[in-house]
């Protein structure tokens, strides 16, 4: 059998353009676009139809806002952009030959700004008396290829232990140290020569005892570039400022007076003119004046650097008078605290972690914990929230493991446990990569530093997660 | 005729869940809005361009057609832009809010 179509006309037709010209378009800065809205200006205009069209759309504007209120229609719906890891893994183990040999530990891991670059400080935690080990600290590129994990691109040899390490907030190449000797020196890695740039002098005024934290501060006025602050053993808390000659000088200063320690909070008997010394800081993204401080005894202190007391210790006849920080005692662990970090996402939540094994979630507002969480049966070193979800934070454990935590979960037990494989051996330090959410680097006693890439679950923001740590926030206040 | 105008934005603002309002005229150039000046003119440019893509694809496939709403459905929220021939409006909302 076969079918035919009725019968269909076609034509062939040909086009051409008889007249042809050239023509260039220029587009003119964006900022003009930025100059024409000016708010206070167009709030006086009138626009013709302005009214007209308003009127005409808002009957459907606001049924379908108000249908959309209502719909569950998206509910649970998710899609998936990015590849979805399952499971954590382990992405590189940065080792140093010299150091593994000497079995020098990692005390402090720092990213830089832009995300690619980890950097390693060796030393002792664990010895009780002074030390004049030479030390080192290291630096990999991550993302550089024929990345060696044996070799770091860089290494720095410095005369004793480095117990704390930093990098700049936003020049790449600078990264501060805090050293046994209660020195802090500043490195500059760009530099092929020399990577030493500054470094404070020996002096009255400078730390004698080791310096566990240093951070980089924002200058007081605005266009003042960052200082460095360091915190030790002896009770002080210095604020250095760099200058040209590579000096690191003293611009301000804190001293911890037992005395001095507001008495909101039951404290124990000590001796009321002697130092405390810091053992974890964290400064407050949220309000810069505010800083927070643990103190060896483990409580944890609320300070301010705009403080006007001046501290009750002997101050040298031509050096800076140190003032007392601390306005505000929140309730102690029963231990010394290694970590303290606030929360990115929430303005007054925080996490205190200590030797006791717990985690405390804390609100500047009230003395006693929201939340207590026991997360190992031995020290917790280090706790960081995640930086990308609100409820989510990792703690490192003495048993060489990591735990992260989620408390939208509701449950009492981790949401993972990730095993270091250290022989047991402690995880002492921990961070997130600000600029790559999934890889969290961790180094521990046995000197090596793992990268581990997270799962996407642990990385990716859920929907109503700031809100939720709102709730739990206000709920768990008393 | 101005009070009109801020009632109506008013109006619309105060349903469930809305984060802003920005209104835009032809050329992309914001003329009222309820965020900030620099969200502002971020949301007014993409969004001005994104609705002149989609009413180009609507037109494409059915030159009889016409886009009357567009709804970009987010992680975090909805941006909903009811379109005309001088102005839009956008309005940007977080249903579970």
């Amino acid at each position: 059998k076969t079918c035919q179509t009725a019968e269909f006309k076609t034509a062939e037709v040909e086009v051409q353009a008889r007249h042809s010209s050239d023509n260039a378009a220029q587009t003119e800065a964006d900022q003009h676009r930025t100059q024409l809205f000016d708010l206070e200006r167009e709030s006086h205009m009138h626009y013709p139809g302005l009214g007209d069209f308003l009127h005409s759309v808002e009957d459907t504007v606001v049924k379908e806002l108000k249908k959309n209120a209502k719909s569950h229609a998206f509910e649970g719906f998710e899609v998936n952009w990015e590849d979805q890891n399952e499971t954590v893994s382990c992405l590189h183990a940065l080792q140093y030959s010299e150091a593994q040999e000497r079995e020098l530990q990692v005390t402090s891991l720092s990213w830089n700004t832009t995300g690619s670059v980890v950097a390693c400080a060796y030393g002792r935690l664990d010895d009780g008396d002074w030390s004049t080990e030479k030390s080192f600290v290291c630096t990999w590129n991550l993302d550089r290829r024929g990345l060696n994990p044996k070799r770091p691109d860089l290494v720095i040899d410095v005369p004793t232990s480095v117990m704390c390490l930093s990098f700049h907030p936003s020049k790449p190449s600078l990264i501060a140290g805090g050293l046994y000797s209660g020195e802090v020196l500043v490195w500059d890695t760009s530099r092929t020569q020399d990577p030493l740039c500054a470094r404070t002098a020996m002096s009255d005024e400078t730390h004698r005892e080791p310096v566990y934290q240093v951070h980089w501060v924002p200058g007081a006025r605005r266009g003042d570039g960052f200082s460095v602050l360091s915190a030790g053993a002896d009770g002080r808390i210095l604020v250095w400022q760099l200058d040209s000659e590579g000096q690191l000088t003293l611009s301000d200063g804190f001293a911890l007076v037992t005395q001095q320690i507001p008495r909101n909070v039951q404290l124990s008997k000590a001796r009321g003119d002697c130092l405390l010394g810091v053992t974890a800081l964290s400064l407050c993204p949220w309000d810069w004046d505010v800083f927070l401080v643990g103190v060896e005894g483990g409580l944890v202190l609320k300070c301010s650097f705009s403080t006007r007391t001046p501290a009750a210790v002997s101050s040298p006849s031509s050096g800076l008078a140190l003032r007392a920080p601390a306005q505000f005692t929140f309730s102690s662990h029963a231990g010394p605290i290694h970590a303290i970090h606030c929360s990115p996402f929430h303005r007054n939540l925080f996490l205190s972690a200590g030797m006791d094994g717990h985690a405390h979630l804390r609100s500047l507002l009230q003395a006693t914990p929201l939340l207590s969480l026991r997360l190992s049966d031995s020290y917790l070193f280090s706790v960081r929230w995640s930086p990308t979800r609100p409820l989510v934070f990792a703690a490192s454990t003495g048993q060489g493991s990591l735990v992260i935590f989620d408390l939208g979960r509701g449950s009492l037990r981790p949401a993972a446990t990730i095993e270091q494989d250290t022989g047991g051996k402690p995880v002492y330090c921990l961070e997130f990569n600000p600029k790559q959410p999934h890889l969290l680097a961790a180094g521990s006693a046995d000197g090596t530093v793992k990268i581990w890439q997270l799962s996407a679950e642990l990385i990716e923001q859920g929907q109503r997660e700031a809100a939720q740590l709102e709730q739990l926030a206000t709920e768990a206040m008393q | 005729m101005e009070a009109e105008v801020e009632e109506t934005l008013k109006r619309i603002q105060s349903q469930k869940g809305v984060q802003g309002i920005i209104v835009v005229n032809a050329e992309g150039i914001p003329i009222k809005t309820t965020l900030d000046n620099s969200t502002t003119v971020q949301y007014a440019a993409q969004i001005h361009q994104l609705v002149l893509k989609a009413r180009s694809t609507v037109r494409d496939m059915d030159p009889q057609n016409d886009l009357t709403f567009l709804r970009l459905r987010c992680k975090k929220n909805e941006i909903m832009v009811a379109p005309d021939k001088e102005y839009f409006l956008i309005v940007i909302q977080n249903p579970t809010d």
